[in-house]
């Protein structure tokens, strides 16, 4: 049984349809990255899923372990296991990164030791993403997921505005959050990742690659070759011979 | 208990333990002066009526200069009163870490308290004070009037902490003056707690060359409150600086909360921010920031802010696992935690302890 089975989903935001009929699934212990251009949906597909307000699911099934969550509250789908990293955290001012921490673990032994190994030992007491680069935002939400130990990870442009050296940071955290370590048969959580630039994936590898356009999704493939497509030749360039290459090497 | 069938949880909740290490301890119930002690050399903590007796520089120079017993009707009946308060002095040059704790208590439903306060620290001292204002129970009705003057001297430092939680039915009519000489320092906390059928309050500092004043306060309005609160520091001498630091949030409270920094010579220095955060269509936050420049070589500046919990900072907690309840209590309390600098770390507890008991209850 998938992890998350999406079926004909319809989603709008202010009124305007933005998802038009998606249908994705993700394996438990599997890595999908998304690819898409500007506007195609991708980040509001995770709104959807993650269950943010102002993403109006209109449409269709959002099945996380077999239940359908699309009238869970975004707390109770975090409590379920689905953590999100944002592609713009909002800086929340007056609470200290470590308090947000400490209220969603028990276990606080741990995190120190996960911020020492994100470089974010010095941020603990500072507030939530005020005055972070654009890097240092991007470490603390990972660093979130970790203390949160989700077991579906959206991740929204992980390595957007981000150096090469903590890109590496970023990945290998995730490496163990994803127990990449282990043979793919037993590990037990999941992700999806948006990437544009694809750094990430230098890193991280991904099981499975899907891209969406206007709000479809056109077909899944190899991450690695449809990467080198869409590298090539564009989106608008590639939207028929993807079709063709999903249909002749169904590898979903 | 204390005497009285006081609930000594009451004087607790606005700082005064008497169990905990202090430099002194002033209890006041209703107008009278139920415990007062003083442990360390070099400090003094008289009754004031005491004081007026015996001791001349308090009656001719310290005893209604800074605040005008003409300034209305709250102060004319002050000064008609027989003068029921502490005064405290400290020595030159000695220096105090652990606060003196005092307490105001309102005992007798439908009485009036009137208290008088004057503070003085001579040159280079340093003393934090801890005033605790609470009534025996919270629904008592009641009247409290307070004068306090504090007269800083050279390069001397007061740390003065004011902790209230009033009654529903409690009126209270604070006046506050404080004069901070050459490099003086003068750090005033307010936290106010509870419901609170009105208080008005408006402490004005004159600061002379190089001393600073910074007022900080923390209000938690709850339906049916009415705050009428401010601060103004008036910057007299040169390079003197100002700063005030307002944080207000209504669960249906209304606040009226006005701030000034008044420039008024060369290198005056200022800063204020009033944030006010609504947590429904009840209450009013009314902001009044304001900033008088009198000299062109001064740099004043403030923020003012009022508005309502961020949704996306609210869904941002949420996403990951926090309860909204837990979210918005998250934010709250963060909007509402102040860290002072140079505020011994005791009495920075009590005031996070203070805040804290003003949310919990409630969200």
């Amino acid at each position: 049984m998938a992890l998350l089975n999406i079926k004909d989903l319809h989603v709008n935001v202010a009124g305007k349809e933005i998802i038009r009929g998606i249908d994705l699934e993700i394996e438990e212990g599997r890595t999908a990255v998304i690819f898409g251009p500007n506007g195609s949906g991708k980040s509001t597909l995770m709104g959807a899923i993650a269950g943010l307000p102002g993403y109006d699911v209109t449409k269709g099934l959002i099945e996380y372990k077999g239940h359908d969550i699309k009238q869970l509250s975004t707390d109770d789908r975090a409590r379920l296991g689905i953590g999100l990293s944002y592609q713009y955290p909002p800086a929340v001012k007056g609470v200290r990164l470590r308090t947000l921490l400490e209220s969603m673990t028990s276990d606080r032994e741990i995190i120190p030791e996960y911020a020492d190994m994100l470089n974010l030992s010095g941020y603990l007491d500072r507030d939530i993403n005020v005055g972070f680069s654009g890097g240092e935002r991007k470490r603390s939400e990972v660093l979130q997921l970790m203390v949160q130990t989700p077991d579906l990870m959206l991740l929204d442009e992980p390595e957007s505005g981000v150096d090469i050296e903590n890109i590496s940071i970023i990945a290998n955290a995730l490496k163990s959050l994803l127990e990449k370590e282990k043979p793919i048969t037993k590990r037990t959580r999941s992700a999806l990742i948006i990437t544009h630039t694809g750094f990430i994936l230098d890193y991280l590898r991904a099981d499975v690659a899907h891209v969406i356009m206007n709000g479809r999704v056109l077909g899944c493939g190899s991450p690695s070759e449809i990467f080198e497509e869409i590298r090539l030749n564009g989106y608008s360039k590639c939207s028929n011979c993807f079709a063709e290459q999903f249909k002749e090497n169904n590898i979903c | 208990m204390l005497k009285n069938n006081i609930d000594s949880n009451r004087l607790e909740v606005v700082g005064y333990d008497p169990t905990i290490l202090s430099c002194g301890n002033f209890l006041v119930l209703d107008n009278d002066i139920a415990e007062i002690s003083c442990n360390i050399n070099g400090l003094h903590i008289y009754p004031l009526v005491k004081a007026l007796e015996h001791i001349q520089h308090v009656r001719d120079n310290l005893f209604f200069k800074l605040v005008d017993k003409d300034k209305n009707d709250y102060t004319r009946k002050a000064f008609e009163s027989d003068p029921v308060g502490y005064y405290i002095k400290v020595d030159p040059g000695i220096k105090l870490e652990e606060p003196v704790q005092a307490a105001f208590l309102l005992c007798t439903p439908d009485s009036t308290q009137i208290i008088h306060n004057i503070i003085e620290l001579g040159d280079n001292s340093q003393l934090n004070i801890v005033n605790g204002c609470t009534t025996a129970r919270h629904e008592n009705r009641g009247r409290h009037i307070g004068i306090t003057e504090i007269y800083l001297r050279k390069g001397s430092r007061l740390g003065y902490t004011m902790l209230h939680s009033w009654g529903a039915d409690v009126e209270v009519f604070p006046f506050g003056v404080t004069e901070v000489e050459e490099k003086g320092r003068f750090i005033s906390n307010y936290v106010g707690m509870t419901s609170v059928k009105k208080i008005v309050s408006y402490p004005v500092a004159y600061v002379k060359k190089q001393g600073s004043a910074r007022f900080y306060s923390v209000i938690y309005a709850r339906p049916e409150s009415n705050f009428d609160m401010g601060a103004k520091a008036v910057l007299e001498g040169d390079e003197a600086s100002g700063e005030i630091i307002s944080r207000v949030v209504s669960e249906g409270g209304n606040v009226t909360s006005r701030q000034m920094l008044d420039g008024r010579v060369s290198g005056s220095l200022g800063h204020m921010e009033c944030s006010g955060l609504m947590l429904n269509d009840h209450g009013v936050i009314h902001s009044i920031p304001e900033l008088r420049g009198a000299h062109p070589d001064i740099h004043l500046s403030h923020e003012a802010s009022v508005g309502r919990i961020s949704t996306e900072e609210l869904s941002y907690l949420m996403t990951r696992g926090l309860s909204e309840e837990q979210a918005r209590a998250l934010i709250i309390r963060g909007f509402l935690d102040i860290k002072i600098e140079g505020i011994p770390a005791k009495v920075q507890q009590l005031i996070d302890d203070a805040i804290e008991r003003s949310i919990s209850g409630t969200i």
